[in-house]
């Protein structure tokens, strides 16, 4: 299963850095976002900065969504399933790759986005380890039902429309815990990052030995 | 609806295709219903007339008659049996057409039951608490509850084969199982962690006894067996559609290949109903048999 | 009319127009499995005739 999920990772990733379409155009949506939210909430220092942990997640949340689509459309082809489902690879292990792949261009993105937040929204960082700790749980547990959707609507027409609605009511638990964790860490919440982080870390385990152990079944078709 | 009268015996398998209510099920589904409309009637009537006010909350307690027992079946029975089901059917020792047939059909029930929780929850609220509408944990994990549950509906919808729709409706089902107790542990924790949660803390939870606890207790008898009988009625409507789908697809596909493999019903076939490809095959069938 | 009055009516009224579609799609599509013509031979029995 691990080895199957290093190849199908290593493959997800040079095709993005060969087409750099994460590079390209999901983080400049990242990005625009962070500025559509400063015009929604700004110009004042102070709404701004209370607002800016969950800038960050709004932001990271959207553009996973890019990032799924992505990452589906790379075998959205009856054949590319095809190939998936008869190339004798642990369908557990393609899981795990994919989602592994997903979340690291999701990180990159969030050091990008992160770096944006503390520029523009102002936010002092007190300390950066929740923030980052926080970060990796949360889009490990992102990757995992993104790509799980992925495989699940890929194929459908109406793909652009119904992934996102089915995929972002499921990840609104990381919404919350992420921007309760940064919040710590950046000084605007009233609680502490640890139990909010281990929220992360449960709702990620959850979701990876979900993914396990669905996806092979989701990947037979008739 | 394909009409193909090439051949004379046109068996009408149809009636064949969809075994016609059996008469225990119908007995059951009635009795079911009659039960759910006595137990409806006697629940108002307690609700609204027999019990006393409450001390605290007075008139408004009686909606605790009907906001309870449609939340409870909304959430446990309703979607319980959709996310039970869905597991048993992507279980390959289980998996069975009654299972996708029954999650949908629990789902989509259990759908209006959310909606009505909503509903019912805010209706209570508003002299509650003053709003019409409050962040507490229960109305938020309910709301999300009912986007998931809208989810499910919205990707049933999406034309497929039913395999392949099953599988996808149930991992769907799953997935939104498995979050819902998340969304509401980190609900709840937001709200209690955020400094005004003391105010709706202030609860739709009175102190319940006497004619009081039967009512209640005959509240959630009447809504379940109210959703017992739409899930029966239901669970019919999902079979007749599917076998109609399927029908409608042989139809469809009959239509298009016309009989290309019946030389000698060729000249029946450019009288074929509406079938521009088959009737073109009739004529250069015809043609050459000439 | 009272909140407690609304809520009733609105639960109830909810439900019974749900139940009412649902008969109503039940009734429909069994007149349309017990009406239709439909031939679903199979056609190894139209090549055997």
């Amino acid at each position: 299963m691990w080895r199957d999920a290093l190849a199908v990772a290593g493959k997800d990733l040079r095709i993005e850095l060969r087409t750099r379409v994460l590079l390209n155009q999901v983080v400049p949506f990242a990005l625009l976002v962070l500025v559509l939210f400063a015009f929604a909430v700004g110009p004042g220092r102070g709404p701004m900065f209370q607002a800016a942990a969950g800038v960050f997640w709004v932001a990271l949340l959207f553009a996973s969504v890019l990032g799924v689509q992505r990452s589906s459309a790379i075998e959205a082809s009856d054949a590319g399933r095809d190939g998936l489902r008869m190339s004798g690879l642990d369908p557990a292990g393609i899981f795990l790759g994919k989602t592994a792949a997903l979340c690291a261009q999701l990180v990159v993105l969030e050091l990008l986005l992160g770096l944006g937040v503390v520029l523009f929204f102002g936010s002092r960082v007190h300390s950066a380890g929740p923030m980052v700790a926080a970060c990796v749980a949360g889009t490990a547990g992102l990757a995992a039902v993104g790509t799980l959707y992925g495989m699940l609507s890929s194929g459908l027409r109406v793909r652009e429309t119904l992934l996102p609605f089915l995929f972002l009511p499921v990840v609104a638990p990381v919404l919350l815990a992420g921007t309760r964790a940064w919040q710590s860490a950046l000084g605007t919440g009233a609680t502490g990052a640890s139990p909010w982080i281990e929220l992360l870390v449960v709702f990620a385990a959850v979701y990876l030995a979900l993914g396990v152990v669905i996806y092979g079944p989701l990947l037979e078709a008739a | 609806m394909a009409a193909n009268p090439t051949t004379a015996e046109a068996v009408t398998k149809t009636a064949n295709r969809v075994q016609p209510l059996g008469r225990r099920t119908k007995l059951t589904t009635r009795l079911v219903g009659l039960g759910a409309i006595s137990s409806l009637v006697a629940t108002v009537w307690l609700g609204l007339w027999v019990t006393p006010p409450d001390l605290v909350m007075h008139n408004l307690v009686r909606l605790v008659y009907v906001h309870p027992p449609i939340a409870w079946i909304s959430l446990y029975l309703a979607f319980g049996i959709a996310a039970l089901s869905s597991a048993l059917w992507l279980w390959p020792r289980t998996r069975s057409r009654f299972f996708d047939r029954l999650a949908v059909s629990s789902m989509e029930v259990g759908t209006v039951f959310t909606a009505l929780t909503l509903v019912t929850g805010s209706i209570w609220g508003r002299p509650t608490w003053g709003v019409w509408w409050a962040w507490d944990a229960r109305l938020t994990s309910t709301a999300l509850l009912l986007v998931l549950q809208l989810g499910y509906l919205a990707l049933r919808r999406v034309p497929g084969d039913p395999d392949s729709r099953a599988r996808r409706c149930s991992v769907t089902a799953l997935v939104a199982a498995v979050d819902v107790p998340i969304v509401h542990f980190s609900v709840q924790w937001w709200r209690t962690l955020h400094q005004n949660a003391t105010v709706l803390n202030a609860n739709l939870s009175p102190t319940i006894h006497g004619a009081m606890a039967w009512t209640l207790l005959l509240g959630f008898v009447a809504f379940t067996l109210l959703f017992a009988w739409m899930l029966l009625v239901r669970y019919r409507v999902q079979v007749l559609s599917e076998s109609l789908e399927g029908d409608e697809l042989e139809g469809a596909l009959r239509e298009r290949w016309g009989e290309t493999g019946d030389v000698g019903n060729a000249a029946g076939l450019v009288g074929s109903a509406g079938a521009g490809e088959g009737a073109l095959v009739g004529v250069s069938v015809t043609g050459e048999s000439q | 009319m009272s909140y407690v009055d609304a809520g009733y009516a609105v639960a109830l009224g909810s439900l019974a127009a749900y139940a009412a579609l649902l008969w109503f799609r039940r009734w429909r599509l069994e007149q349309i499995a017990s009406a239709a013509p439909l031939d679903s031979t199979l056609r190894s029995e139209e090549s055997n005739t």
